[in-house]
């Protein structure tokens, strides 16, 4: 069976200076559908390259990233921007960048904006998929540009989610400074695993916010180690209610 | 009649003596048998601990022997083989526990194996120190994994579920901790083995 998605033998360098430092070095990992994946890592250690990869959005120096059986660094940039678009989804909590006096709804359903949808077939999307995610208490039509950080995540994974992805990639989700916020995305996160058959990659400084992963990594020095032996990342039989909760075989 | 040693604190020495102070508690919460309260224990700090039932059995000794706890044998019921000692507090564990509470413990026995081989560690076992620190990291990842995530997002949670969620966040920081560790100190023997081959 073709893995979702495909690391293999992956290097990364970036310049520092007059030399070279590298971010990723021979790195290879399998992830199927339904697994959800954490890979912790400390402050630059490579983490959200790592997930850039994966997304296509950087091309490795050295091996391959392979999304669904295709080689996203043989691809155009048209092609890896409409897979962004589709069956991969990535949301980093930098990349917040409503239009001035946009609404929530309407900042969710600009991102469906070249599926050929209707403006009302694209906001009553945008309405299930903030509704799924909790922010649906004022119909969406407040500002973006109004909301709280905690909102704002929120609304970034409607945006991730109403493509319907296949995998999500989730970079850093422990911004939220309130404990109780966090522990909802955090519970959003997995629900949404089990609900859609979806992978998730979550990448985070603190180990707390990969809670309920069936997949451990962790990424220092280039290398990654993985709870996985030989780093093939598969479906793992669920626990009973009250365990930890893995994906399904 | 068990044996009373007032005023002694003896009982929170020693690697076990987190234990022994989780067992008060929970006996002083709700009286039970050793099997049950083995159980009590998994349930309360999770599969990180790795309880074992006849270390309970042990512990609930001492603390009967120290005075804190008093086993009472159990009227034996018609479908039960053997009698069962059921551990009820006493007039001194309340104060035990609450003095337990108060006291600065001692810093976890974590890496104590690596601790170990590093102080003792030759030159030609950098790669072996690498190769184990890996796997230390491994292990830390797979218990991370062990660790059941919060399940509920309510905001009005009980009592009980907060304390249950600080428990898994000091798991979540001393692994994290540790893995940090053990990636630093893997960074610093491998650029020292570089140095050496260039």
């Amino acid at each position: 069976m073709t893995p979702l998605l495909s690391f293999a033998n992956v290097g990364k360098r970036f310049p520092d200076g007059g030399r070279e430092i590298t971010i990723l070095d021979g790195v290879s990992f399998e992830i199927e559908a339904g697994v959800f994946v954490g890979v912790y890592g400390a402050r630059r250690a490579g983490k959200s390259t790592l997930l850039r990869l994966a997304a296509g959005i950087e091309r490795p120096d050295a091996g391959a990233v392979c999304f669904d059986g295709r080689v996203l660094n043989e691809m155009t940039s048209g092609e890896r921007g409409h897979l962004l678009r589709g069956d991969l989804a990535f949301m980093a909590s930098g990349d917040w960048r409503p239009n001035l006096g946009e609404s929530v709804v309407d900042h969710v359903a600009t991102s469906l904006g070249s599926e050929g949808l209707t403006v009302r077939d694209a906001r009553r999307r945008a309405r299930g998929a903030l509704e799924r995610v909790g922010v649906s208490a004022t119909g969406g039509e407040e500002p973006a540009g109004s909301l709280s950080l905690a909102e704002r995540t929120l609304v970034m994974l409607a945006r991730a989610l109403v493509h319907e992805p296949r995998l999500l990639l989730v970079d850093e989700p422990a911004v939220m400074p309130n404990l109780g916020d966090r522990d909802r995305f955090y519970v959003l996160l997995r629900e949404l695993v089990r609900e859609r058959n979806m992978a998730l990659l979550v990448a985070s400084e603190e180990l707390g916010a990969l809670q309920g992963a069936g997949v451990m990594m962790s990424i220092s020095d280039g290398e990654v180690c993985t709870t996985e032996e030989r780093g093939t990342v598969v479906p793992l039989p669920r626990r009973s209610a009250g365990g930890a909760e893995r994906p399904g075989r | 009649m068990a044996r009373v040693k007032a005023n002694t604190r003896g009982w929170m020495r020693g690697a076990s003596a987190p234990l022994r102070g989780a067992l008060l508690g929970l006996v002083l919460e709700r009286p039970g048998h050793g099997g049950e309260l083995a159980n009590r224990l998994v349930a309360r700090l999770g599969e990180t601990w790795r309880i074992d039932t006849n270390d309970v059995y042990r512990l609930l000794d001492q603390l009967v022997a120290d005075g804190l706890l008093a086993a009472h044998e159990e009227p034996r019921r018609e479908n039960q083989r053997r009698t069962r000692m059921v551990y009820r507090p006493t007039g001194q564990t309340e104060d035990a526990l609450t003095s337990w509470m108060e006291t600065l413990l001692p810093r976890e026995p974590v890496r104590l194996g690596l601790h170990a081989k590093l102080a003792v560690a030759r030159d030609e076992d950098a790669p072996r120190l690498v190769a184990a620190l890996r796997d230390y990291e491994r292990e830390c990842l797979r218990l991370a994994q062990l660790v059941a995530p919060t399940t509920s997002s309510e905001t009005q949670r009980s009592w009980t579920a907060l304390v249950m969620d600080c428990t898994r966040d000091a798991v979540w920081g001393q692994l994290q901790s540790d893995i940090d560790w053990a990636a630093r100190t893997r960074r610093r023997i491998n650029e020292r083995i570089k140095a050496q081959e260039r």
